[in-house]
């Protein structure tokens, strides 16, 4: 039985990266690192039936390019998380048709929520459809950005890293984008029972 | 609530977790970092397609060989084996994901070569990832060049497809259902397997105690996926466990089939998730499935199509022209 060599914790994704240009296996560590991670955002943006093959090309084609890798940055995340935008820029028409069938409906199912919690679930199952609808109306780039933020926990600087544009435009494409959520969310009291 | 707050609440709402199939796509990166080289036994793209092999050459001689009836879905549409003497034949075998909804991928494809005396098999494994020139299919739009399309139009068309890919000729085409696979164990009663060590591991719902177990069909399969808490959590280890099971089901089977009703349950499992294109000619069939009955899936050859990254689109794969003559001789007598 050969058994795959351990990756020390401790190796950064640029070591692993480096290693990987001589010993290819050495990249799967990198898809056993950051793949669940992918896949959930994927799947918030593009739904489950499509995050696990638009993860699979995003390997594929990292794996591709790993030689071009800038073997500076330390945190493979940014430059990951810019390959699978492009790739769900693909299909930007499913994502925009997913938001507004949440637009349409109601909260697809209750979830149980710890009673302090039930101020916000409440506000936040009425301000859902107006949020789902706001977000849908986004232009592509901005809706990039913006979850890229709020969705994939990235920094300014790991955005700009991520799309290639100066961290200015990702601070003017943000603030863009929260601008129009923010006018959509004013348009009602997410208080309010009917929103 | 802060506007990114209710976002990141939307965001944690429509999240899904990983399912357990999200391992094939590591198998993916493996192979296309396993093409330039021939033959590579440890490669899991490798593997997994052995296990797609194994179980193909478990099924179907038993559907075939058994009565069931393998050949109704045939389009009869590609060349046919020729009754009477064995000759050498090119199989085509696909493992198909069996999607709820939609058409199924193909997730593993294979040409099998069985030669004249059907001895020792050559098993070339084509990359899902590969593109292929665009083939002109009856009853179906080309939907995308990747190879893990080839099933829209049918197994016709797969044919085609991957025909044009190699310039091999296809003689037989057999499709295997990995999603009926819980069925199968199910018809047979079970199949027993033998664990190392207690396992409870909550990603594929396997929990069991050391020792021999008889398990059904959903257990059978979390068995064949599990990745923690057996072995060494490698890939290989894990084919080899799928291997091992194919063995039990095959043996079990033949326990079985003495008895009439059980045989019977089983060729109505095993039949819905086989699809054999290549006529209805009984003769020939069951002369293919007598060939593949005899190959040992240990002494075959196990090879990769060779590629590389499609410089056009680097989320796929092109044949690598100039090194692809080796690898598919043996296809070619």
């Amino acid at each position: 039985m050969t058994a795959a060599p351990a990756v020390p914790e401790t190796e950064t994704d640029a070591e692993l990266i480096r290693r990987s240009h001589a010993d290819p296996e050495a990249f799967a560590a990198l898809f056993d690192r950051y793949a669940p991670m992918l896949y959930r955002y994927v799947s918030r943006r593009l739904g489950p039936e499509q995050a696990e093959d638009i993860v699979g090309d995003t390997f594929l084609a990292a794996f591709g390019r790993r030689a071009r890798y800038d073997l500076e940055r330390p945190d493979a995340r940014p430059w990951l998380f810019g390959i699978v935008t492009k790739l769900v820029a693909r299909h930007h028409r499913d994502e925009a048709a997913r938001y507004r069938a949440l637009r349409r409906s109601p909260a697809e199912h209750a979830v149980p929520f710890p009673d302090d919690a039930v101020d916000d679930a409440v506000a936040a199952a009425g301000v859902r459809p107006v949020l789902a609808g706001a977000l849908a109306a986004l232009p592509r780039r901005d809706r990039d950005v913006l979850l890229l933020v709020a969705w994939a926990d990235l920094s300014y600087a790991e955005t700009a890293a991520a799309l290639g544009i100066p961290v200015g435009t990702v601070r003017s494409r943000l603030n863009r984008a929260r601008r129009k959520i923010r006018a959509a969310l004013g348009d009602t009291d997410p208080m309010r029972e009917e929103a | 609530m802060d506007d990114l707050n209710l976002l990141r609440d939307l965001g944690r709402d429509l999240e899904h977790e990983p399912p357990p199939t999200l391992v094939r796509q590591r198998s993916r990166l493996a192979g296309g970092a396993a093409a330039p080289r021939r033959r590579r036994w440890l490669a899991p793209a490798i593997m997994a397609t052995a296990a797609a092999v194994t179980a193909a050459l478990v099924l179907v001689p038993t559907v075939l060989l058994r009565g069931g009836d393998g050949g109704r879905h045939a389009l009869g549409t590609v060349a046919r084996t020729e009754s009477g003497p064995a000759r050498a034949v090119n199989v085509l075998v696909i493992g198909a994901d069996g999607r709820n909804g939609g058409a199924s991928n193909a997730d593993s494809i294979v040409l099998v070569h069985l030669p004249a005396d059907r001895g020792r098999a050559s098993v070339l494994s084509i990359p899902r990832d590969v593109v292929s020139s665009p083939v002109t299919c009856p009853n179906a739009k080309l939907a995308s060049p990747r190879m893990t399309y080839m099933l829209t139009g049918g197994l016709s068309c797969s044919v085609k497809r991957v025909e044009s890919l190699t310039s091999v000729r296809v003689d037989q085409a057999v499709k295997v259902d990995f999603a009926g696979f819980a069925k199968m164990v199910d018809a047979l009663g079970g199949v027993e397997i033998t664990l190392p060590k207690a396992v409870d591991d909550r990603n594929s719902g396997l929990r069991l105690g050391a020792g021999r177990h008889l398990v059904k069909g959903r257990q059978a399969l979390a068995y064949a996926r599990v990745r923690h808490g057996l072995d060494d959590g490698s890939d290989l280890a894990r084919v080899e466990r799928q291997q091992r099971l194919m063995k039990a089901l095959l043996a079990r089977a033949h326990q079985k089939f003495g008895n009439p009703v059980a045989m019977a349950r089983f060729v109505a499992a095993a039949s819905s998730s086989v699809t054999v294109l290549g006529g209805d000619d009984s003769v020939a069939l069951k002369s293919l499935a007598k060939g593949l009955e005899k190959v040992n899936p240990n002494r075959s050859d196990y090879a990769v199509l060779p590629t590389r990254i499609n410089p056009a689109d680097p989320g796929t794969l092109v044949v690598d022209e100039a090194r692809t003559a080796a690898a598919l001789r043996p296809f070619k007598r």
